[in-house]
């Protein structure tokens, strides 16, 4: 690994050194088009629809279009493209630089892809939107800020594009900013991510005090000469980086912002939740993987954490998030918030493997990576349809109120079932390949969370299942679901589009892609890419398929047939628990509410009293009174002038010859 | 000898004289133009006096005279000075109903002796040359004779101006007395001799009090308020840049021509003023009401930043100073010019009379803007950069006595006060509203072409300061510093 990491540095380092125009420069076209794009509209259709969607997608499937060069060209290969200085500080000197690398490029086809079918897909359903410009230019400010993210080549600039994703989501999410629960939304979105991105700060400033730089393969390089190279502060730093995952991608403890969230307009779920914002936090700990595979230290004042590990802490925080988020998926009612637990429990899913990937053998995030890039596929698809049947329901989104789509909207209940299929991890689908992936890491590094990852998946697809039988079989339980009927084309294309990738996308060998980009002596495990699970590793393969089959039946002997949810009768409080997502809004609200009042209490006194009364006030009231006080000195009677003059004579004399 | 070397000063007194005499023969209604000609001529004589009319350096009249450098740069200062002044006159003339002629040559007169004094060499010409500033400045003070203010500034002009030179005067006598020369190189020769002698420090120590007087420095000031508010704009605006710049250069010579070793030991003397004419100025600007009456005290708390240089005792101080008189040129004319354009339609000082002038001319209001932002020390305009190498020269010289650390501060702090009152009247501009029924206010051509002239300064010095600053270092070449200070001024600091 060392060794490997010291060779990916030095190949950097070299391209930074020869520069000139070259193929590698058309990232900075990539990242840049969406840009031009949003403020091509801002400037010239913020009025005129057909441009503005002109623009806009045309600028976005272009994004992909390059990207699929590069990929092309490149595939594997760590290049850097031509920076040009920013700020030249001593000690900082951060430039503006694109990095291009299997992981990049991978992470910039899923963005552009998943961007490009979200914004056809809003064509149609945007249609009587009034805002309908604004909503183009800004989701195209949104993919700006996300590929900056994914191609950045250091911290600080990273960090800026980090928190332009963290402006426009807030920009998304309340776009509807006339209704008051999406302004709180947006809010709540905003200020949960601020928390996390502060930590993340605080890790940046502590990477770089230790390495002396913020390039990222500068960073890999110090730490290949020397494991030891972040000293004391190597779990901390770890840690506080996390923080920013924990952010973006909500992981318990700042979870609570992401199922608010879904008061955006369905695309931009779609768009967020799947495939972009929310991936950014799992992007980034593979993309920093470098610092987890450090040896554990801890400041002297930490010591009693002896060698907990940052990766172990990642890990069991990404499986408590999973778990969390599965159990109250089951019981909630609402398609969008089903989606969105799901999704929740996905990316704990997904952070658990880059945390169980560190203690593996040759530490590797792959599994993490690879789960990304299909769920990314399958859980947009998700939100689409999701946006369909809402669409075609009449912005009805209780699922109990709706019933027998199967039959009104067969091209949605298609796609639909791909995606489910996919998420729940069927054999052939995208999903099983991912979670097969992930399963065999935990199993090689942690058998506990290995268990925790079979219930989960369990749980996945016991409440998919549900959703499926309740949404799409049975009869229409209401008059809206009744008169439901299928969407049109600008909507039904892109969710076949999605289809495909969340059932093929795991034949092509991009878990093996993947895997030897984080390990260059990585070998597939040979045979069929279909059957590799079992080849690979039997006993994870099989868990995966039992907990598949489980989930399934316990749906059908629960929900096939019914028309109301039997849970919580038979469930209680357990139920009620769940369905009130285990009261944590209610206890951050008891605890973080007032703790913050009483803090802005004593701010506003301080700032009142202290430096308003006696700081401000006191200045100027001082400064004004002298000025007052002095004034009369200027009677306009000349005899006082006069007097005056000659008393300052006496008194320079005095001065002067002493 | 060499009489040449005053040819500049000749050809204005000559053009005064013409202005004067033309002035029998033309009639009332092209007064006007007869401002414009002498504003071109000047203009003339100020291309001439670059080069061709006095090539060369050196001195006349037994040393009395010498042309430097330094008297080179402010010649050049005065010379565009008197021809904005000129120009600002005809904006002006009609709060000037009779005399406009009369006016013009008053300017002309006092300018040639801001030419001596930037020249002089001599505690007589020096005596000489700032009496016939000061004289012709009594009667531009009261020039609007019907105004009882001004007629009261004038008179306040005249009684304490008259006791300033009464007290110069009074110490020419005793350096003469005890030095035996009036010549400052003389002086300077024996100045070992002289710094023991009381009687000629007490003379010297007379002559700075009228050089006071002039610069309005503390705690000589008090005249400047009421004759600022009484006088008329164009007059004020010529006490404010070229009076001030002529007791300037003076104090320059003396002090670091004449006796650089006295001006040692004066150095907390130097720092003491300086710091209460910030604090002064500033503290008495803050609750005026009445736009020229702050100007006023702005003035006096810009002399106070001009000490600042002084007190440093160095080549960068008084390059510093140079640079920053040359800002504060174009940045008060600026002011003034704008006072002028608006004193044919709004008929008081207040700066109340100012509201919603940015609605009623926004040309004036930004050009009066940038003026006072420029006054206020603000990137990218000429006062900031100013400010900057006055506080740099402050920075250098506390390495050496670290009681400059506390003049920084009080700069600092004078700096913040007058964010506030410059501020005041911008808000007014902008955020105050306009009287009911008045109407736009017509910009004439001349004074456009004066004021783009001086915010082209303000902008471009502010920007590119690297000409100026050379030339203004060139300037102070020929000024001596004690290189060191006298161990016992730092400890006499504390």
């Amino acid at each position: 690994m060392d060794a490997h990491v010291a060779h990916t540095a030095v190949e950097a380092v070299k391209a930074v050194g020869d520069s000139g125009t070259k193929l590698q420069d058309l990232a900075w076209a990539v990242l840049f088009f969406p840009l031009v794009c949003a403020l091509g509209t801002l400037l010239f259709a913020r009025k005129d629809r057909m441009l503005a969607v002109g623009f806009n997608i045309g600028g976005v499937v272009l994004s992909f279009l390059l990207s699929f060069v590069l990929f092309a060209v490149y595939g594997g290969q760590r290049i850097d493209c031509t920076p040009f200085q920013w700020l030249p500080l001593e000690g900082l000197n951060a430039t503006m630089g694109l990095h291009l690398d299997g992981l990049t490029t991978v992470m910039l086809l899923v963005v552009t892809g998943v961007a490009s079918l979200v914004m056809i897909f809003s064509t149609g359903y945007m249609k009587d939107d009034p805002g309908y410009c604004r909503f183009f230019m800004t989701l195209s400010l949104f993919v700006f800020s996300m590929l900056g993210i994914v191609l950045a080549d250091n911290l600080v600039m990273l960090f800026v594009f980090w928190e332009l994703v963290g402006v426009s989501s807030y920009l998304l999410i309340g776009f509807w900013h006339e209704k008051p629960s999406a302004g709180d939304a947006c809010k709540k979105a905003f200020l949960t991510n601020r928390i996390g991105d502060f930590g993340f700060m605080l890790g940046i400033l502590l990477v770089w005090a230790a390495c002396g730089t913020v390039n990222i393969g500068g960073i890999e390089l110090a730490i290949a000469k020397d494991p030891h190279v972040l000293g004391a502060t190597a779990s901390l730093a770890g840690l506080l980086i996390f923080m920013g995952a924990m952010g973006k991608s909500a992981q318990f403890p700042l979870h609570i912002w992401l199922p608010d969230a879904m008061e955006g307009p369905t695309p931009v779920s779609a768009l967020i939740h799947a495939a972009t914002m929310v991936a950014a936090g799992v992007y980034m700990l593979c993309r920093l993987f470098v610092l987890y595979t450090v040896p554990a230290a801890w400041p002297a004042s930490l010591d009693f954490l002896g060698g907990l590990n940052a990766a172990t802490v990642i890990s069991w925080i990404g499986g408590f998030t999973a778990l969390l988020a599965a159990l109250i998926a089951i019981q909630q009612n609402d398609i969008k918030r089903i989606l969105a637990y799901s999704t929740l429990s996905q990316l704990g899913y997904m952070v658990m493997a880059v945390g169980l990937g560190a203690g593996l053998a040759t530490p590797n995030p792959s599994a993490g990576m690879y789960h990304l890039v299909t769920h990314a596929a399958f859980k947009a698809l998700l939100f689409l349809g999701a946006g369909a049947v809402i669409h075609a329901c009449h912005h009805e989104q209780d699922i109990w109120k709706m019933g027998g789509l199967r039959e009104k909207m067969p091209w949605t209940f298609a796609t639909f079932g791909v995606g489910t299929l996919a998420l729940v991890g069927c054999p052939l689908f995208a999903g099983f390949y991912s979670k097969d992936a992930i399963f065999a890491t935990a199993l090689e590094s942690n058998p506990v969370l290995f268990g925790l990852a079979v219930a989960i998946a369990c749980m996945t697809t016991f409440y998919m299942c549900r959703l499926v039988i309740v949404t799409f079989f049975g009869s229409a339980r209401t008059e809206s679901a009744d008169h439901a009927h299928e969407v049109a084309g600008s909507m039904k294309w892109p969710l076949v589009a999605l289809a495909v990738p969340s059932l093929m996308i795991a034949w092509l060998p991009l878990g093996d892609f993947l895997a030897g980009h984080f390990d260059a002596h990585y070998h597939s495990h040979g045979g069929d890419v279909l059957f590799g699970p079992f080849n690979h590793n039997a006993l994870a393969a099989f868990f995966g398929l039992f907990a598949f089959m489980l989930g399934v039946s316990a749906a059908f002997a629960v929900y096939w047939g019914r028309s109301k949810d039997p849970l919580p009768a038979k469930l209680g409080q357990l139920s009620r628990a769940m369905r009130n997502k285990f009261y944590f809004d209610e206890i951050y609200e008891a605890i973080v509410v007032p703790v913050h009042d009483a803090a802005a209490a004593v701010a506003d006194w301080l700032d009142r009293w202290v430096i308003g009364g006696l700081g401000v006030r006191g200045v100027t009231g001082v400064a004004d009174f002298a000025g007052r006080a002095l004034r009369l000195v200027q009677t306009g009677s000349i005899q006082t002038y006069t007097f005056l003059f000659a008393a300052g004579v006496v008194v320079v004399a005095l001065l002067a010859l002493k | 000898m060499n009489h040449s070397l005053i040819t500049t000063e000749i050809l204005v007194i000559l053009l005064g004289l013409g202005v004067l005499l033309a002035d029998l023969w033309i009639r009332p209604e092209s007064r006007p133009a007869l401002g414009w000609l002498a504003a071109s001529l000047l203009g003339c004589i100020l291309a001439l006096s670059l080069g061709a009319l006095t090539p060369h350096d050196g001195s006349a009249f037994g040393g009395m005279y010498v042309l430097d450098g330094l008297a080179r740069y402010f010649k050049g200062f005065f010379l565009l000075a008197g021809i904005l002044v000129i120009l600002m006159t005809v904006e002006f003339r009609h709060r000037l109903p009779v005399g406009l002629s009369e006016f013009f040559a008053l300017t002309l007169f006092a300018l040639a002796g801001m030419l001596f004094a930037a020249s002089a060499n001599d505690f007589i010409l020096m005596f000489v040359s700032l009496e016939l500033i000061t004289v012709t400045f009594f009667v531009l003070n009261s020039f609007q004779r019907a105004r009882l203010p001004s007629l009261e500034a004038g008179v306040k002009y005249l009684i304490l101006g008259g006791v300033a030179s009464a007290f110069m005067i009074f110490g020419i006598a005793l350096i003469f007395g005890s030095a035996n020369t009036t010549n400052f190189s003389l002086v300077a020769a024996q100045q070992a001799q002289l710094a023991a002698n009381p009687v000629f420090l007490t003379g010297l120590m007379l002559v700075l009090v009228g050089l006071g007087f002039k610069i309005a420095a503390f705690p000589f000031h008090l005249w400047a308020p009421d004759v600022y508010q009484g006088s008329p704009a164009p007059a004020t605006a010529f006490l404010s840049v070229g009076s001030k710049a002529a007791g300037f250069v003076l104090l320059l010579r003396v002090l670091f021509g004449a006796v650089p070793q006295i001006t040692s030991q004066w150095q907390v003397l130097l720092m003491v003023t300086a710091a209460i004419t910030i604090l002064y100025g500033s503290l008495c600007a803050l609750p005026q009401r009445n736009f020229k009456r702050l100007l006023g005290y702005s003035s006096i708390a810009n002399a106070g930043y001009l000490l600042l240089g002084v007190a440093a005792e160095s080549r960068t101080g008084s390059s510093a100073v140079l640079y920053y008189l040359g800002g504060y040129f174009f940045t008060v004319l600026a002011i003034f010019t704008v006072l002028c354009s608006l004193s044919s339609t709004i008929d008081n000082d207040e700066i109340s009379a100012l509201n919603g002038l940015g609605r009623r001319s926004p040309f004036l209001a930004a050009a009066l803007s940038i003026g006072l932002v420029s006054l206020a020390g603000i990137p990218p305009m000429v006062g900031f950069f100013g400010k900057f190498q006055l506080l740099a020269a402050v920075l250098e010289a506390a390495r050496l006595a670290p009681a400059f650390y506390v003049l920084l501060g009080v700069a600092v702090v004078g700096v913040v006060l007058s964010l506030y009152y410059y501020f005041n009247v911008i808000r007014a501009m902008y955020w105050g509203d306009a009287p009911a029924g008045v109407s736009l206010i017509e910009v004439s051509a001349p004074a456009r072409i004066a004021l783009l002239v001086c915010l082209a300064g303000v902008l471009y010095l502010g920007i590119a300061p690297g000409g100026l600053l050379r030339l203004a270092d060139g300037a102070v070449a020929g000024l001596k510093f004690s290189p060191a200070h006298a161990p016992s001024v730092v400890t006499a600091a504390h």
